[in-house]
């Protein structure tokens, strides 16, 4: 892979007393290269959205602690004053929310609302503004753009507001989009044209993607490569194929095996027993330890590395780990 | 296997009773004339987008909602015209279990309480050593430690809720379940618990189950027979094979090729609708899924397809039904 785009290095992010701290992330390291659509799923609790929201600089500080470092086009974002991240959200990052209603200002027609990155971002002339405006909203395939500028969002369906925050985010033609369950709050056939949308951004503009989802079908679809978090830890990160044909840490192959799916007919789904801990219960080796079907001693006291299962695929499990030297 | 519930053009109109100024807005037309039945024993699976009625019609069934025309027989005894006494006698008979496993379990209260509720109301339980012996044996069939009975409901995952709601729901042996979306809220892992739980549960006690749910992968699982609604109507309903496999309205196909599906490989052949659910206060002339169709022809705008058998135990409501076998979702 050429020279990633975004680099997150041992990422740890916790909240509460600095004496009995409440990590929520837990050494994170992930990288997304220049138009890559790299998937995050996990269940609630896992720290995906607190990881893509410490991309943004979005997570409050305090209470929250944060370190490590996020290295996107060559700057550490954590480092960098705040006063400059509004330079970077929405011009060179643009977000996806999961609800877009709440991610709309409700009394601004769309029409200001997608101006509004322009105005802020580029220094253009109104014309031009609100041509751009108009070709936004047609490349998000919203029906009558011309007509629908001066309207509200709470005039549009779900699928057609997630359409208008689709279009903020693409205002400043950014090098990254975060998506944060940018469907889950639609219907099935209003995800299907939302993501067919969002697989068509990346395409046209090669965007890099890092799309937040509890959904493994949903980045099935999308991305190249995922990775999957538990507790707070990355559990397991490898190419598509190879997560979905032959996963390697436990908790993906239970995940997998206990979704039903529209093809497989299974008498009983598998169970992965017990419940996701709540944060900060499992202080010591691997959270997911206590519901694993092949713990062993050493679970308990050391929580695995990622370790490589080939040149693109590495999970963090000492059970399933390579021979060494393999 | 015998008929348990049978319902005859069964529809719902909810108006505006607000007093307010202006004019009204359009009354909505929730479930528009729906017939089916429900044999003993089976799950029957109700499919469809946010709107189209799903939670109504399982509502109407247990008479929750007074329905505005229709009938709604168990067992044959008409539950739309029986008074209110007589409708409680009934209620033993049928139960429900909720989506949102926070807001259906009152937090003042302890499971023990909770669970007993039903069975004190139609006086199945007597004493305080019989109820929590009941008690205990309920939450050991949903697979809940009994010593759980004394906690109260914020104690709990939102897994564990589920399981207590449905231990509620069994508390009274009822013959009929609605479970209104009852794993959309839980997390992944935690859903296939709770979808092998309810199929335990009905493999012993052999009651019939209304589960109405959006996830299509889930209602493959757990379903025998499949009812696709659109805009108030059943647009589709059949054995879960046929519907799958060789889905005949246009709708169901487009709904099954659109679900997200776990396999990288899968061959593309999604059919993306145009446009969104129109309103149901404005349903559309005709066939209401006309203006999305990819294979309307004018007569669809004109007249409304009735629901009529298309394959053996198989009826669609489309002028053009004929098998839509799909690309990559096999049987």
């Amino acid at each position: 892979m050429s020279k990633p785009l975004l680099e997150i290095r041992n990422l740890a992010v916790e909240f509460g007393p600095l004496k009995r701290p409440l990590r929520v992330v837990h050494n994170v390291t992930l990288a997304v290269g220049v138009g890559e659509s790299v998937g995050v799923v996990g269940e609630s609790g896992s720290g995906k959205s607190i990881t893509a929201l410490s991309v943004l600089r979005l997570v409050p500080v305090p209470p929250a602690r944060i370190s490590g470092e996020i290295v996107f086009a060559g700057r550490d974002l954590l480092k960098l004053p705040l006063n400059q991240m509004p330079d970077i959200r929405g011009k060179e990052i643009g977000m996806i929310f999961q609800e877009p209603m709440s991610s709309l200002n409700p009394v601004m027609t769309i029409g200001d609302q997608i101006e509004e990155a322009l105005l802020l971002h580029e220094n253009w002339p109104a014309t031009e503004r609100r041509r751009r405006v108009i070709e936004l909203l047609k490349l998000v395939g919203m029906p009558d753009p011309e007509g629908r500028l001066r309207a509200y969002p709470d005039q549009f369906s779900g699928g057609m507001r997630q359409r208008v925050v689709a279009a903020i985010a693409m205002a400043c033609n950014p090098k990254l989009l975060i998506a944060d369950e940018p469907t889950t709050a639609l219907d099935v056939t209003i995800q299907a044209q939302v993501l067919e949308l969002m697989l068509d951004i990346r395409r046209r503009f090669n965007s890099a993607i890092l799309l937040i989802s509890h959904d493994l079908g949903v980045v099935a679809e999308i991305c190249e490569r995922v990775v999957v978090m538990y507790a707070g830890h990355i559990m397991e990160d490898a190419d598509t194929r190879s997560l979905f044909h032959n996963p390697r840490h436990p908790y993906t192959q239970g995940l997998l095996k206990s979704v039903p799916t529209l093809t497989e007919t299974r008498h009983r789904l598998y169970q992965i027993q017990g419940t996701v801990p709540p944060p900060g219960t499992i202080r010591q080796g691997c959270p997911f330890r206590p519901r694993c079907p092949v713990a062993m001693d050493r679970c308990a006291v050391e929580m695995p590395p990622l370790l490589a299962h080939g040149p693109t695929h590495r999970a963090a499990c000492w059970a399933t780990a390579p021979e060494v030297g393999a | 296997m015998s008929v348990l519930i049978d319902v005859q053009g069964l529809g719902k109109t909810f108006a505006d009773t607000s007093i307010r100024f202006g004019p009204k807005p359009k009354p909505v037309r929730a479930v528009d004339n729906v017939s089916f039945q429900v044999l003993k024993g089976e799950t029957l699976a109700v499919v469809g987008e946010s709107g189209c009625g799903k939670s109504t019609l399982g509502r109407l069934l247990l008479r929750l909602i007074e329905p505005s025309e229709g009938q709604v027989r168990l067992d044959g005894t008409d539950l739309t015209c029986l008074s209110k006494p007589a409708l409680r006698q009934m209620r033993a008979r049928m139960q429900m279990v909720f989506q949102d496993p926070f807001g259906s379990l009152s937090p003042r209260r302890t499971v023990a309480q909770i669970i007993t509720e039903p069975m004190e109301s139609f006086g199945l339980v007597r004493g305080r050593s019989q109820r929590r012996e009941r008690v205990a044996e309920l939450l050991a069939q949903v697979g809940l430690p009994a010593a759980y009975m004394d906690r109260r409901p914020r104690q709990f995952s939102g897994g564990q809720r589920q399981r207590i709601g449905i231990a509620r729901a069994i508390s009274v042996d009822p013959a009929f379940i609605v479970a209104d979306e009852p794993v959309s809220a839980l997390d992944v892992s935690v859903q296939a618990q709770i979808i092998n739980l309810l199929q335990d549960l009905q493999e012993q006690k052999n009651f019939s189950f209304l589960f109405i749910a959006h996830d299509l992968a889930v209602v493959r699982h757990i379903a025998h027979r499949v009812a696709v609604m659109y805009l108030g109507r059943i647009v589709e309903l059949g054995p879960k094979e046929q519907i799958y496999s060789a889905p005949q309205h246009p709708y169901t196909e487009a709904l099954l090729s659109a679900a997200p599906h776990p396999d990288p490989d899968r061959p593309h052949a999604r059919i993306v609708l145009q446009g969104d659910v129109p309103s149901p206060s404005n349903v559309p002339s005709g066939c209401a899924f006309h203006g999305r169709c990819p294979i309307a022809q004018a007569i669809c705008a004109v007249e409304r397809p009735p629901l009529v058998e298309v394959a053996p135990g198989q009826s669609a409501a489309c002028h053009f039904a004929r098998p839509h076998p799909l690309t990559g979702v096999a049987a």
